[in-house]
């Protein structure tokens, strides 16, 4: 019997119904606005939303995330009518705009239909009906198969796997944005976009300013949704629980992530927005209408990082197993808890400035306006107070990868794991201090500037413990390389690069040079790449067996690692020349004079063979699931209790329940144990 | 041990050829001003850093993967080391004193940039979307050009009207931000005559990528010729309505949107504009005649041409008098 | 101690508190209009913060000892607390700029508002926190009538609250040239009171349910949710401790 070709149907519908809905946009914008405007933003609005929503219907049916997304375009339309009939009623001018609703109705709009995903992906469900006073189950059982992963789900396990899955395309659309600006930018001269060149409302230079911060912003919350996949999926069985202490608070973080994606796609097709990802006003008061879906969109995203960080500390704290006292914690534990304790704080400064932006467009509320006695600098001390601390949020957790891996591979305790438990924290928190180093020329008070410059390079030693401690982890130990410690050792190069081009930036009178210029683009490039994505490939090819019980490929593994990083050294190194050597930040052409055509077409050949290394594990990735080679035991032959127990790892984790009696990374001391599992007959059968 | 000495010796060649490999790439542009020098010694005193520190993780870590590779059929662990309590301290100590002792110098470095001569030219910057207007006090010249003469500090005063832009010349290295509202203020001593150009280096719209002008430093009596020719000319332009506006429209960077010559920009071209007829967005068409061209300066979204829907043109504020100036310079462009 | 004598000796507690309360702040308007020394200021409202932190909130109970097993109500009680706490200090940095922004933009001036209003509706909202806490308590030793009543009193306290900001407050405002677009001053009170008097609805929304399902007999046994609630309740009150003199308070006339 044939079976149905799910991906096939969904790719079909998903076809048909963009086509009838860029119809019915142009139709709609026809009658509005009186001409065909074939590029325009209306038409792909439609096509788009009604092409995401049919594929998932295609691929599942009407469930799930087909009706959060169905409940998310009725609820937007529904929420921008009923501002846009409020305004008519007062006698508002202007009830209509460029994008047939005006801003107003269309911000209330995009909240409203976050707010209708929501309900319509069914994850406060359970939360509505304890409000009224039904009990539920504590645990759901999920659908066999991949369904489930496409619908809610309590199991940290899933949740894990959709944050890292969601982050993965996330990556994949930011990666095509840089790929199509890097094209432009191979040569100087504007080659197709340019001032005639016209898509969504844009000429070429503006489509750039939007594919440019959409880069950023896409690619930051890609971050922030990868590591939220590796804590939610590693540190419950780390820690010996069965799931994080709020599962339902978890599945509610996740799902925020998807309505707040697709805010995001609508900031570029509703005129798109021309500040980079910083927003700074007062450019960000005046950009078109998808300044205000970027704003919504990073709150979205903003408050799942938020409550994602809530439940891992309370996890942390109150589900560990019996004798994993704070010195016997993974490492990876301390990293978790470090980054936690930040987003859970900060990420709340950067919804506010947003906000506040926000405000200022909708009402006029001059915050930042200074016609009416506002501070422009004071949004930047607002947004960078998150934004700074924000980068150790997405380097800790993969620093912490690396300190939980090296062992393993190297046959070795962890070197001085005190000190390097000890550093998350300290970066975590003297991360708190330094936020104004990216506003050495931003004309805030004179007195203010060296003292950042002090803290900044404070920073430098907790980070330098772990180096220090990596290399003398390495040394003597017996080193093996398969995949995953190749990523390692890759990021550690990387992140050691990230690192040392920091100094030069915290350098005020060296940063009046560098700043905004393509050195920072390289600085940052390298410490992201180094702390987190070489981190998370390591983890995914690591974790991969535990999830599925089949391994990826080694040998495309290691392609994708030897073509991804030379390309890599060359385009961060290559932007760090250019930056040095003139070339600013966020410009779509420069100027032939500089001299630079030669460096950026390479470091745009680069951008391409990193791109295609990408591809490479992503066939890898899925083609593994079915093809991949068995892998059921402790192939990695590691000490951690995931291990421990068969793999694809148990719905429950652990049936029974573990006690820690040892050190986490006591490699070669003869006899020790970190974990015992308790005897059959002690076995509690009380977990409902 | 012996592989600490290997190391050892290691490191010291690593760092060594990875500075001078560095020092030797021409990293950085020419230095044309007094304030390029302390600025170009802290970069070197940060490739010596880097070189060291890269070398010292770099190495070792080579050394481990090549020395201390797993011998096939080997499945014993390695050696049981922990830690160490003393290198420990070593190494968080250490490297906090020289951070300190690095922010102290980069203190002491910025304090150099910043050297006060009071007998400094005043210029005053303005920062408009997506041009710079550059005014000479007491000469009462305004320009979209930045003279000066060599070996003297110049004061830049600037500000913006709308949003923040930021002033970089690379071979003077410093920048500052231009922010609305207030005057932020830049000293530079350039050294080195020749022709540069100031670039915005903050992201202040659609054509930020092109926000440029001339900054040319001469000797002092070129200054003053270009400076004595400009006080002729503005006298000249004051003169005819056609003058005073072109004048205008150099000094508001009307031609960061507008062209003269017929090309395609951010807004329509004015070559040949006056007497035309227009199609606006709605599809009327419209004689672009004095009035039209005045309320389009006056009230920019009033009457938009087809084709340039979305490119919001600021309003300027200009006098009726002003106005009537532009639009006489504009009827002179065929 | 008995059941009873904890009762009476939690209630006791809850008057006392409110009573310093009382005092603290009428010492604090009588300090503003009299000669405004902001340290003194700055110093009450953090001791009215932390009575309120202490004595309403009962932070001391995130260090309880558990007896029960981790599957056990107690233990799930725990966690829950812990949580709600940490979400409190995430929504603090919230508040915590908005002073920042009120601070940067405002400096040592304060909007031109009405005095006997502000103190007025910080009152009601004072108030209400002494009935949360009398609610709480009742519900605590079982009493489900008299945690149905003080709970029903404070809602009737905070909507009196949002609708004294919101009707009242606001509106004066406006009439008076302080509009939400009139500079930095209307900005900051606008924005301000706006977020708190979000937070008010929606602890309004909490009280609702935990009043709805009480009356149900939820709460005679497990009754963690009021404590939930009630905590939310004085969170907001704390906000209100610092923006009350921030806002009304500290600072010379524009």
């Amino acid at each position: 019997m044939r079976k149905t070709n799910y991906v096939g149907r969904g790719l079909l519908l998903l076809v048909i119904a963009g086509v009838a809905g860029y119809g019915i946009g142009l139709g709609i914008d026809l009658l509005i606005s009186n001409t065909l405007n074939f590029s325009g933003s209306v038409p792909s609005a439609f096509a788009l939303l009604l092409a995401v929503t049919a594929f998932f219907f295609g691929l599942y049916g009407y469930r799930g995330i087909t009706r959060g997304l169905t409940w998310q375009i009725l609820g937007t339309v529904l929420g921008a009518l009923f501002v846009t009939g409020v305004r008519a009623l007062m006698g508002s001018s202007n009830i209509f705009g460029a994008f047939l609703f005006g801003e107003p109705a269309w911000v209330f709009g995009a909240l409203v239909g976050v707010i209708s995903f929501l309900f319509g992906v069914g994850v406060v469900d359970d939360w509505m009906k304890w409000a009224r006073g039904i009990d539920t189950p504590e645990h759901h059982e999920d659908e066999p198969g991949w369904e489930k992963y496409f619908y809610v789900s309590l199991d940290h396990k899933v949740i894990g796997i959709q944050y890292t899955v969601t982050a993965l395309v996330l990556i994949a659309v930011g990666g095509l944005f840089a790929l199509i600006f890097r094209t432009e930018l191979a040569a100087s001269q504007l080659q197709f976009l340019t001032t005639t060149f016209r898509l969504f409302n844009q000429t070429g230079p503006q489509l750039y300013n939007t594919l440019m911060s959409l880069h950023g912003i896409i690619m930051i919350i890609s971050i922030l949704l990868g590591i939220s996949g590796i804590m939610n999926y590693v540190v419950p069985m780390i820690i010996g629980a069965q799931d994080m202490a709020f599962p339902r608070l978890n599945a509610f973080a996740y799902w925020l992530a998807v309505p707040a994606s697709v805010l995001m796609l609508m900031s570029l097709i509703l005129g798109g927005f021309d500040t980079g990802w910083t927003g700074y006003p007062p450019l960000s008061s005046r950009a078109p209408l998808g300044m205000q879906m970027f704003f919504l969109g990073v709150f979205t995203a903003g408050w799942s990082s938020i409550l994602g960080s809530l439940n891992v500390i309370a996890t942390v704290v109150r589900m560990r197993a019996k004798g994993m006292s704070a010195m016997r914690l993974p490492i990876f534990v301390w990293a978790s808890i470090s980054t936690s304790i930040i987003a859970l704080t900060a990420t709340q400064l950067i919804g506010l400035s947003f906000q506040l932006v926000m405000f200022q467009r909708l009402f006029g509320m001059g915050f930042f306006d200074a016609a009416k006695g506002g501070n422009p600098v004071l949004f930047q001390h607002l947004f960078w107070f998150y934004s700074h601390p924000a980068v150790y949020v997405f380097v800790l957790p993969g620093l912490g990868v690396i300190s939980e891996l090296l062992p393993v591979f190297v046959r070795k305790p962890l070197f001085g794991y005190r000190w390097i438990a000890m550093s998350s924290l300290a970066i975590a928190l003297v991360g708190f201090t330094v936020w104004a180093h990216h506003m050495f020329t931003s004309g805030m008070n004179e007195y203010l500037r060296v003292p950042f410059m002090y803290s900044t390079l404070l920073v430098a030693v907790p980070t330098g413990v772990k180096f220090f401690s990596w290399v003398a982890t390495l040394w003597q130990g017996k080193i093996q390389t398969p995949t995953p410690m190749l990523f390692v050792l890759g990021a550690i190069i990387v992140f050691l690069l990230g690192g040392l081009t920091g100094p030069p930036n915290a350098a005020i009178s060296l940063d009046l040079h560098l700043h905004d210029t393509y050195f920072i683009v390289g600085h940052f490039h390298d410490t992201i790449f180094g702390g987190f994505v070489f981190p998370f490939f390591a983890a995914v090819y690591y974790w991969y067996p535990k999830a599925t019980g089949r391994r990826m490929s080694e040998f495309w593994g290691k392609v994708h690692f030897w073509m991804m990083t030379p390309s890599f050294l060359v385009l961060t190194l290559g932007m760090m020349r250019v930056g040095l050597l003139g070339m600013r930040r966020r410009i779509v052409d420069y100027d032939p004079a500089l001299g630079l055509d030669f460096s950026h077409f390479v470091m745009t050949i680069a951008a391409f063979l990193i791109g295609l290394s990408v591809l490479i594990f992503f066939i890898n990735f899925f083609r593994s699931l079915k093809h991949g080679e068995p892998a059921t035991g402790n192939i990695w032959n590691s000490r951690s209790p995931e291990w421990q127990v068969p793999s694809p790892m148990p719905v429950h984790n652990y049936e029974v329940p573990f006690e820690v009696v040892g050190e986490p990374y006591d490699y070669g001391l003869p006899g020790s144990k970190y974990v015992e599992f308790a005897s059959a007959d002690k076995v509690s059968h009380s977990h409902s | 041990m012996r592989h600490f000495l290997i190391v050892g010796i290691l490191v010291v060649v690593a760092a060594i050829l990875t500075y001078v490999g560095l020092d030797s790439a021409n990293l950085m542009p020419v230095a044309a001003s007094a304030q390029a020098v302390p600025i170009d010694e802290m970069w070197n005193l940060e490739l010596i850093f880097m070189s060291f520190f890269f070398a010292l993780i770099v190495v070792p870590l080579a050394y481990s993967l090549i020395v201390f590779r797993r011998k096939k059929g080997d499945t014993s662990d390695a050696e049981h080391m922990e830690g160490n309590t003393k290198l420990e301290i070593a190494w968080t100590v250490l490297p906090l004193f020289i951070v300190i002792a690095f922010a102290y110098v980069g203190a002491v470095n910025l304090a150099e940039t910043r050297r006060v001569d009071p007998d400094a030219i005043i210029v005053k910057v303005t920062g408009i979307q997506w041009s710079w207007k550059f005014e000479y006090p007491p000469y009462g010249v305004v320009s979209d050009e930045l003279h000066l003469p060599v070996d003297k500090q110049v004061l830049l005063q600037m500000t913006s009207t709308d949003v923040i832009h930021s002033f970089w010349v690379p071979e003077f290295r410093v920048k500052q931000d231009l922010v609305p509202g207030r005057i932020t203020e830049l000293r530079i001593t350039p050294t080195l005559e020749g022709d540069y150009k100031v670039r915005c280096a903050e992201l202040c719209g659609t054509s930020h990528a092109f926000m440029e002008k001339p900054v040319v430093i001469s000797s002092q009596g070129d200054f003053d010729e270009w400076m004595a020719e400009q006080v002729k000319l503005a006298e000249q332009a004051a003169a005819t309505p056609g003058g005073r506006g072109q004048a205008l429209v150099a000094a508001n960077g009307c031609a960061a949107c507008h062209s003269i010559n017929g090309a395609q920009g951010i807004g329509p071209t004015w070559s040949g504009l006056f007497g035309h007829e227009v199609l606006l967005t709605d599809g009327t068409p419209v004689s672009a005649d004095e009035a039209y061209i005045a309320e389009s300066i006056k009230a920019p979204q009033a009457k938009t041409v087809a084709g340039f829907e979305g490119q919001l043109m600021p309003s300027y504020g200009f006098t009726d008098e002003q106005i009537a100036d532009i639009v006489a310079y504009i009827k002179t462009l065929r | 101690m008995t059941h009873t004598q904890e009762k009476s000796s939690m209630l006791g507690q809850g008057v006392f508190i409110f009573v310093y309360l009382a005092v603290l702040t009428g010492l604090e308007f009588f300090v503003a209009i009299s000669f405004g020394s902001v340290p003194l200021l700055v110093v009450v409202a953090l001791i009215k913060a932390a009575m309120v932190v202490y004595y309403y909130m009962h932070i001391y109970k995130l260090n309880l000892e558990q007896e029960g097993d981790e599957h056990s109500y107690e233990y799930k009680s725990g966690t829950n607390r812990l949580g709600l706490w940490l979400f409190l200090v995430s929504d603090s940095f919230v508040f915590g700029g908005l002073m920042v922004m009120r601070i940067n933009l405002l400096g040592l001036t304060r909007p031109d508002l009405n005095q006997l209003l502000g103190l007025a509706v910080t009152s009601i909202l004072l108030i209400s926190s002494f009935f949360m806490n009398r609610g709480e308590t009742l519900m605590h030793n079982g009493d489900r009538r008299g945690f149905l009543l003080n709970t029903a009193i404070t809602f009737v306290l905070g909507l009196g609250f949002l609708l004294g900001v919101v009707l009242l407050e606001w509106r004066l405002a406006i009439h008076e040239g302080l509009t939400p677009d009139s500079g930095p001053a209307g900005a900051a009170f606008f924005m301000m009171t706006g977020m708190h008097a979000f937070h008010v609805f929606t602890g309004l929304i909490l009280l609702a349910v935990i009043m709805a399902n009480g009356r149900r007999g939820l709460y005679d046994e497990k009754n963690y949710p009021v404590e939930a609630a009630a905590v939310y309740w004085h969170f907001v009150d704390v906000v209100w401790i610092f923006f009350y003199p921030a806002l009304y308070l500290i600072g010379t006339l524009a």
